[in-house]
């Protein structure tokens, strides 16, 4: 395709990801409120949030390292977004494959590590050391699934995965055919998007928010777009894998959405598990039923 | 911690500008910004007193703050709003103004309960603090003993509605008087008071300062302001005390 | 063991004490009074002979008339349940006791309490610093000789509060009946 019609992708595919991941944003709080018997907020509320933040006149930074963490966890995600395809737009999908997607998405916490051990918060310190202990957890899962998708398509080029699925029908999605893989899928998505029970590194009445204790205003607004791309990021990509991509717009907002209500159905039901008694769970059920798909799938 | 130089204060202008030399794309945004900070308030669930027992009902699922865009956030840094619900000790007070300093602005501090107005039902006592518009602006007082969800909730969208017309912009007050707040300070802290925020370099990058910004108060507080040793960390057993 | 069988023995018990004055108040609850001397034999003998191993409070009575400071120990037994106050008198002037820190250990902090309360000072305890009080400069502010309410009305300023719905209730004839400003001489 024409450099022309690339930047423009490269433009409209985060653009996208981010008014799409403020609709999951608004879903997930609303979720949480009826669960909790409660309304919830109106409907553009996570906009109203991040303007506000942005919008603050006073801004506290801690040096240029604490700036540039902030950077790199929103970057690594608007990286990733030019690699997921949406239906229309492929955007770099095809030069980089599902490995590079899943160095992209770490990124994020790294980036966010660098600026927060440039807080010198203790509170921080270990928030975002509970955060990348989480990550070594489900990245052993996510990795397997991966694994396991990219064998049985033979290529991890997202846009080939996502053509056979459509090709073969509802039959022949991911989730049909490797349903043990799609479980395991499942459980490490709710593990990245980092909700209850496995939010032990956000912890807000106990390490005061963890990570985002020192930031404030313009950051805490480059944190909320993160997570709207993170709710976005982790719910495309499942479609991608399992569900057969969108074939248009509404079976692809739809597919996206309710992966990403089914975690959130479950989330605002449970306390949350200490470190390392995520880690045992996640090594435990996940792994084992991620390789279990991989072994019926190599045979 | 830096020293406090002899800064010259650039004295601010006229408050917010003229308006007829806004064009309308700055008049349109700000506007837009008013309208989504009165929309998305985040309150610091700092529990200062006892009036912050009618803070959870007006969270949870009877009287929904959320549904108006409130939240609670954890850190001060996080916050927009500081509830100072009941009585101020003197004690709490101190760590109140800490809180507030560590800030971004734009931020509001609501007076909840009647202890914040003139001392309330602790008017007697020698440890509290009176009136609380004398060592923090105050945007807006919610009186009761304690206010019901129903009262709290009214103050808020009181609030939101001063937000969103550009009246709540005491913060400002704070920069621009700074040494009258720093002298009611010191009379109750004494002079070694000092708050590892830098409000005079504040207001001076922000240009948010104004005539009474420096003053005698500020003046005692260079005097004896000392850099900010960090906290030793140690471990094993704790030493005996010092009386 | 019965209650009515328990009682006699303490009260034979607390005989060895000189000069110590016993009321039973009810069926739990013991009142001695004592000189400030034999004090520390009392709470030893409690203690060690009888079980009173757990010190409840350290209370502290201004009897600014007779200028003398009360102090009243609260000691506690779990295993007859029966609560014993032991009260004496020390003299305001010096203000000065001795500490029963070594027999019980949560008797630092009480003393510590006392302490900035009322300034009686306790020799031989491990910390007197102030821990309530923390910003506070004036005379120890529970004795009777202190008037807070002066102090408050020379110390602190007060604000006009006249909101707009107390003025619509005004207009339509209501009103508060105690204005602050009248409370407050």
């Amino acid at each position: 395709m024409d450099a022309l019609n690339l930047a423009l992708e490269l433009v409209l595919m985060p653009l996208v990801a981010f008014v799409v991941g403020l609709f999951m944003v608004l879903m997930m709080r609303r979720i949480a409120a009826r669960i909790q018997r409660r309304v919830g907020p109106p409907l553009l509320q996570p906009l109203y949030d991040i303007v506000k933040l942005y919008g603050k006149q006073t801004q506290i930074s801690h040096g240029l390292v604490h700036d540039i963490g902030i950077v790199m966890a929103v970057g690594g995600y608007v990286a990733a977004e030019t690699l997921l395809p949406v239906p229309g737009m492929d955007g770099l999908a095809d030069r980089g494959g599902l490995i590079t997607l899943a160095y992209l998405m770490m990124i994020p916490s790294l980036g966010l590590a660098l600026g927060v051990g440039q807080c010198a918060n203790p509170n921080g310190s270990i928030g975002i050391a509970r955060a990348l202990t989480a990550m070594l957890a489900y990245d052993i899962p996510f990795v397997i699934v991966i694994f396991g998708v990219a064998w049985h398509y033979g290529t991890t080029n997202l846009a080939d995965i996502i053509a056979l699925q459509q090709a073969a029908g509802p039959g022949g999605w991911g989730a049909a055919t490797m349903p043990l893989l799609a479980l395991a899928g499942l459980f490490s998505v709710h593990a990245m998007l980092g909700k209850q029970p496995f939010e032990i590194y956000v912890a807000p009445a106990e390490i005061a928010t963890g990570p985002m204790v020192e930031m404030g205003g313009k950051f805490l607004g480059g944190l909320f777009v993160m997570q709207c791309f993170q709710f976005y990021t982790a719910g495309v990509l499942y479609v991608s894998l399992f569900l057969g991509g969108g074939e248009n717009w509404l079976t692809f907002l739809v597919k996206a959405f309710a992966v990403v209500a089914i975690p959130m159905c479950i989330a605002f039901l449970f306390p949350r598990y200490r470190t390392e008694d995520l880690l045992k769970m996640i090594w435990k059920w996940p792994v084992l039923l991620g390789l279990a798909g991989l072994w019926l799938i190599m045979h | 911690m830096s020293d406090l130089k002899q800064i010259s204060i650039h004295a601010e202008g006229d408050a917010g500008g003229d308006p007829k030399s806004e064009g309308l794309f700055t008049r349109v945004f700000d506007e837009l910004k008013a309208f989504c900070r009165s929309r998305s308030l985040f309150m610091l669930h700092y529990c200062t007193g006892c009036g912050a027992i009618e803070l959870p009902p007006a969270m949870t699922s009877r009287f929904d703050m959320e549904r108006l865009g409130i939240q609670p956030m954890v850190t001060p840094r996080q916050a927009d709003i500081l509830l100072v619900t009941g009585y101020v000790s003197i004690k709490t007070l101190k760590r109140i103004i800490l809180t507030y300093e560590q800030m971004g602005g734009p931020k509001y501090v609501i007076g909840i309960c009647s202890c914040t107005v003139n001392g309330g039902m602790y008017w007697q006592s020698y440890a509290t603090a009176k009136v609380l518009n004398e060592y923090l602006p105050v945007d807006l007082y919610i009186a009761g003993c304690m206010p019901r969800p129903e009262a709290v909730i009214t103050g808020m969208r009181q609030l939101m509605e001063n937000i969103r017309t550009g009246k709540a912009d005491s913060w400002k007050d704070y920069y621009r008087r700074y040494d009258h707040y720093l002298g009611n300070q010191q009379q109750l802290f004494g002079e070694r008071w000092q708050t590892p925020t830098d409000v005079i370099g504040e207001a001076d990058h922000y240009g948010l300062a104004g005539p009474e910004t420096i003053g005698p108060h500020t003046a005692l507080l260079q005097q004896h302001q000392v850099p900010l040793q960090p906290l030793e960390m140690r471990l094993g057993s704790r030493q005996e005390r010092k009386p | 063991m019965s209650r009515q069988s328990l009682a006699p023995q303490l009260e034979f018990l607390l005989q060895e004490i000189e000069g110590i004055r016993i009321h039973r108040k009810g069926p739990r609850r013991v009142r001695v009074d004592l000189a400030a001397e034999t004090l520390p034999a009392l709470l030893e003998l409690l203690k060690g002979r009888a079980g009173y191993v757990h010190l409840s409070a350290i209370t502290c009575v201004d009897w600014m008339e007779q200028e003398e400071f009360e102090l009243v120990y609260h000691l506690w037994s779990y295993e007859t349940r029966v609560l014993v106050m032991a009260h004496i008198r020390l003299p305001r002037d010096p203000g000065v006791y001795l500490s029963v820190y070594d027999l019980f250990k949560p008797a630092a902090f009480f003393e510590r309490d006392i302490h900035e309360m009322f300034g009686l000072y306790f020799e031989g305890s491990p910390d007197m610093g102030k821990f309530i009080l923390t910003e506070w400069e004036g005379p120890p502010p529970m004795r009777k000789d202190f008037d807070g309410e002066a102090w408050v009305m020379n110390h602190f300023n007060w604000q006009a509060y006249h909101p707009d719905w107390l003025k619509e209730i005004e207009a339509q004839g209501g009103g508060i009946t105690t204005r602050p400003e009248d409370v407050r001489r």
